[in-house]
């Protein structure tokens, strides 16, 4: 059984990872033994281009669910990040700083942006889950043709 | 047996060492971008080449066309040996009588080689037309 | 196409041209700056395709010279290939590379680069041209 969800569009595959929590403004959130680990979805990295710049909130700073946290940089594009749920940021990956690339490789892997600690755990009631964000993720398609680059 | 979704790959050699490389690679953008927009896809050859499983999962489940510059045929060859024949193969050097000149550069295409450039791309058109008349 | 290397030219510039890019016309566009002007009598150019297709004359022509691949993006399609090819690679350049000290160039067009496009070509091609004197003068 697949670990994602996915759909082909022109010759690329989109993947929503099963088991994550989703926003409409296309992040990811996975719960890991009380901490929320985030990062952006297939579908966002394919439509940004290569990632060369990241800057997201520091260790120890307080972030709004809904609120922007930081934001990503390609020669395209530059994306304000909207954090997925409310509380203390623990960890960012400093990995990204050297090797942005790996937000479009692996976005729901070793592409992560940051750790939370969550402040309200009823925030992930009001994320979308995988699926949701699936039909989500099509509807997009449909309506933003052509947008995606070549990878 | 050709996917539901009509969509047709374009591989297009890109070389450097020739100005029909450039040509190709021009024309083949025009069609993308301009000619045929919603019915083709441009597949990377570099990546193809490399392994991309995309393009090679693209070149196996739709038809391809492919545009090389010179009788190398280097796309043609790359095409029917990781992903299937191409349904169509066009070659530039058929379009003018230059064979492979040095003299002229490579990367600003004169007026010449942009003639030769609309040829080409129409001739890309005619095959995915062609292809697309005949999808099963 | 040629294949043979005059007296000259020692060092072989292979860009990955990627088609789906900007980037990849930008790796294309610096090559040819380089070739064509920069360093016309020390560089030449070779297909990166003709080299996977296992032509001999190609597959020589790296194993014999030093080679700088030009890539556009990470995936770094010039730089497998030729170490896959077996060929003297001494340096290899990414345009993102570029992009990140040039921060307010933002190339958008992929078939004709656009002025910011046309630009990072040239520095780039600038890199590599410095680059090239500095793999002569160590030979």
């Amino acid at each position: 059984m697949s670990e994602y969800l996915q759909t082909v569009f022109d010759k690329f595959e989109l993947q929503v990872r099963k088991g994550y929590y989703y926003t409409k403004d296309d992040l990811w959130a996975s719960v890991e033994n009380g901490k929320v680990r985030v990062g952006v979805s297939d579908y966002l990295q394919k439509t940004s281009g290569d990632v060369a710049f990241i800057e997201v909130a520091k260790p120890g700073s307080t972030i709004q669910q809904g609120k922007e946290f930081g934001t990503i940089e390609s020669a395209k594009t530059t994306l304000a990040l909207l954090s997925p749920i409310s509380g203390k940021v623990i960890e960012v990956n400093d990995r990204l700083v050297e090797k942005p690339e790996l937000v479009n490789m692996e976005p729901y892997g070793e592409g992560w942006l940051v750790i939370i600690a969550p402040s309200n755990f009823e925030d992930s009631r009001l994320l979308l889950s995988a699926d949701d964000y699936y039909k989500l993720m099509l509807e997009k398609l449909k309506s933003e043709h052509g947008k995606l680059e070549s990878r | 047996m050709m996917a539901a979704e009509k969509k047709i790959g374009i591989i297009s050699c890109s070389g450097e060492g020739c100005v029909e490389g450039t040509i190709s690679r021009i024309a083949t953008r025009l069609v993308l971008e301009k000619l045929r927009p919603k019915d083709t896809v441009t597949i990377c050859l570099p990546l193809f080449l490399a392994g991309g499983k995309e393009e090679r999962k693209f070149a196996r489940d739709y038809p391809t066309i492919t545009v090389d510059g010179c009788n190398k045929m280097c796309a043609k060859i790359a095409t029917e040996r990781y992903s299937g024949k191409p349904a169509s193969s066009i070659i530039v050097t058929n379009f003018n009588d230059s064979q492979c000149p040095q003299l002229i550069s490579r990367r600003k295409l004169n007026d010449e080689a942009l003639n030769v450039t609309r040829k080409v791309a129409d001739r890309i058109v005619e095959e995915v037309d062609d292809v697309l008349r005949h999808w099963v | 196409m040629k294949t043979e290397v005059s007296p000259q030219k020692k060092v072989i510039i292979i860009p990955c041209s990627g088609i789906g890019k900007a980037f990849g016309s930008i790796s294309r566009d610096a090559t040819y700056e380089v070739t064509e002007n920069l360093r016309k009598d020390s560089t030449q150019t070779l297909c990166l395709a003709l080299l996977v297709s296992g032509d001999q004359e190609s597959l020589q022509l790296v194993r014999n010279n030093k080679c700088i691949t030009v890539d556009g993006c990470p995936l770094q399609c010039a730089e497998k290939n030729i170490k896959i090819a077996g060929g003297d690679l001494a340096s290899s350049f990414r345009v993102v590379d570029v992009y990140k000290e040039n921060r307010h160039l933002k190339p958008r067009t992929i078939t004709f680069l656009d002025p910011d496009g046309q630009q990072m070509a040239l520095v780039l091609a600038e890199k590599i041209g410095k680059k090239v004197d500095g793999l002569l003068r160590n030979q």
